[in-house]
């Protein structure tokens, strides 16, 4: 579904990304974690279509980035930034509805989906308050209902997969749970889930590898630009790699129950 | 759990209480000036062009009547040029003066009172003096100059726009001030008067001319509502939301320089008109553009005429310049409705 091909990025003469491959399937769940300046939202960017490749390139559905038409990926790619700018007094309900934008599927339709999405981040309550005075929390599960009500179709696809369909959704995050308390990460993780086996290709950046390892598919390390190590979770939850990505010493452990491996620092 | 709703009211009734003030205010503007005429008379001579006397009939139809649809068409534009630049700056306290508009039409009309004599032989264009051709030249050359500066190969930026505007507002107040330096006391007095707004010229070519960009305006600005509201979510985000974003910027650009250049030819520099009107709307129905765009633009509207009106009567038979008024009526609303806001919140 997401193929990023030998990605290299370099802006003003610096280079922040060098031959990244990573091939995401569709339906999978893709976390990109390392370091801070690892460039982990530089890759986020090239996929998303706000930086150009200077080398390689990324393919959706086996058709390069910059074939498609910014209207078009708008209909199955949403994209949940770090952090929101938003100043002006919107109600929640009404910035969930700007992720309706890129569709022309009537008022009805999109204020039953708004109530969905906002009911799916557990964010019913603030349907009519003010954006701008909600908390860092608040704000970002509104932002995640906006981008969920995007893609919606696709996050609450129920009928036959029909290979790849260029219809399949596209949901990048980027530090999605940073300003959730524990609840709200567990939701996150339910709904990423949920939107997964639904066949929506999921690309996060995470930073707690717990976290990332209870919902992704496969994981990729990455250090300085490059792409360090990307397989699946138990792969590279090791002691080993972690010290030399993380520079940390840690422990691996087995989840006693669910048993999802676990580091421990 | 308490449900906070921050707004005043719906964009439904507001839209109804600004179409029931429009005429309302109108006929005032009709009605009041140094000679008062009565509701009676103005209807009998707008309805079936008899009745009154001679003499009404010719204020009515030469001067009262261009006038106040001057106003309305003039205001409609500076509020809605202002809501669209607030959404492109998406910041809202911009304003039509930064992007060099107001700015530029000075120094351009500054240019032709001053040197003035050398363009007398040109006549009128368009039913627009020689003063207004200049600020509108003015008022391009500058937004253009300004759109420049701020474009390079990753497209516009509007931060560097905002800083530009700024830089060629100061360049351009310098020479206006060194055109007031040059010019006689005649001169300085027009140059004032102008940067101060003024309806006095009103004639049906220049509400021809108005009403023609109106038109055109409003044919195009609706379109963008959708992706102004996405807009204001941030640029990226507006990308993300699959909005071409560099070429509404530069429609935006194109349609406020446009609407304000207009605006300011033919009526002068009117201040806090393009500032304070969206704000308003904005505190009282929030920041949906598909109704703050309409309605902006009525309540633009209504309060140049008001505005015109009683800068009419208050020094009678003086008049006071428009911009001052709608300054002394604007600001006090602007400041209550702060006041207001901040109690409910």
């Amino acid at each position: 579904m997401l193929n990023i091909n030998s990605v290299g990025l370099t802006l003003s003469e610096v280079p922040l990304l060098n031959n990244i491959t990573i091939d995401c399937p569709r339906g999978s769940v893709t976390a990109l974690m390392g370091p801070n300046g690892a460039g982990k939202t530089s890759l986020l960017k090239v996929i998303s279509g706000e930086h150009k490749a200077s080398q390689g390139r990324v393919e959706i559905n086996r058709q390069s980035r910059k074939d498609w038409k910014p209207a078009e990926i708008a209909q199955f790619m949403a994209v949940l930034p770090q952090s929101s700018t938003l100043e002006f007094a919107f109600t929640s309900e009404e910035v969930v509805a700007l992720g309706r934008t890129p569709h022309a599927t009537g008022t009805v339709r999109d204020a039953e989906i708004v109530t969905a999405a906002l009911a799916k981040v557990d964010a019913s309550y603030l349907a009519q308050r003010s954006f701008v005075q909600l908390s860092g929390g608040e704000k970002q599960r509104v932002q995640l209902a906006r981008v969920l009500a995007q893609i919606w179709d696709h996050c609450e696809y129920e009928g036959e997969y029909e290979g790849d369909a260029p219809t399949d959704g596209i949901l990048l995050l980027d530090e999605p749970s940073a300003a959730f308390d524990l609840a709200h990460q567990l939701m996150l993780i339910d709904i990423v889930q949920h939107i997964s086996a639904r066949g929506v290709t999921v690309v996060m950046v995470m930073h707690d590898l717990n976290l990332a390892a209870k919902c992704a598919d496969q994981m990729v390390f990455m250090n300085c630009g490059h792409c360090t190590a990307v397989g699946a979770v138990t792969e590279l939850l090791t002691p080993e790699l972690i010290k030399k990505v993380f520079s940390v010493d840690a422990e691996v452990i087995t989840h006693p129950l669910q048993g999802t491996p676990m580091v421990v620092v | 759990m308490k449900v906070l709703n921050t707004r005043l009211i719906t964009p439904r009734l507001c839209g109804l209480l600004l179409l029931i003030a429009l005429p309302l205010v109108s006929l005032l503007g009709l009605m009041t000036g140094p000679v008062f005429i009565s509701l009676a008379d103005i209807l009998s001579i707008t309805l079936s062009g008899d009745g009154g006397n001679s003499q009404e009939k010719l204020i009515i139809e030469i001067i009262r009547l261009p006038r106040v649809i001057l106003s309305l068409l003039v205001g409609a534009l500076l509020a809605t040029c202002g809501a669209l630049l607030q959404g492109l700056f998406r910041n809202p306290l911009a304003d039509p003066a930064l992007i060099g508009v107001s700015a530029g039409a000075s120094v351009g009309a500054s240019v032709v009172i001053v040197f003035g004599s050398m363009f007398t032989a040109g006549g009128l264009l368009l039913g627009l003096s020689a003063i207004s051709v200049g600020a509108f030249a003015g008022a391009i050359i500058a937004s253009v100059i300004i759109f420049r500066l701020a474009t390079g190969p990753q497209g516009t930026s509007v931060a560097t726009m905002l800083l530009a505007g700024i830089a060629i507002s100061a360049l351009a107040g310098a020479a206006t001030n060194t055109l007031s330096y040059l010019a006689d006391n005649d001169m300085l007095r027009r140059i004032s008067l102008w940067q101060m707004g003024n309806l006095q010229g009103a004639s049906w070519d220049r509400v021809g001319l108005c009403a023609l960009t109106a038109t055109f305006l409003a044919v195009l600005i609706p379109r963008e509502a959708g992706a102004l509201n996405a807009m204001l979510l941030g640029e990226s985000e507006a990308r993300h939301l699959g909005v071409n974003v560099e070429w509404l910027k530069r429609r935006l650009i194109i349609y406020s320089a446009l609407g304000v250049a207009i605006s300011v030819a033919v009526a002068g520099v009117i201040a806090f008109v393009g500032l304070m009107v969206p704000h308003v709307i904005r505190l009282l129905v929030g920041p949906n553009h598909s109704a703050l765009l309409p309605l902006s633009a009525m309540a633009g509207a209504i309060l140049l005429v008001a505005a015109d009106a009683l800068a009419r009567v208050v020094i009678a038979p003086a008049e006071l310049p428009v911009g001052v008024v709608t300054a002394l009526l604007g600001a006090p609303f602007f400041l209550w409705l702060l006041v207001v806001q901040r109690r409910r919140t």
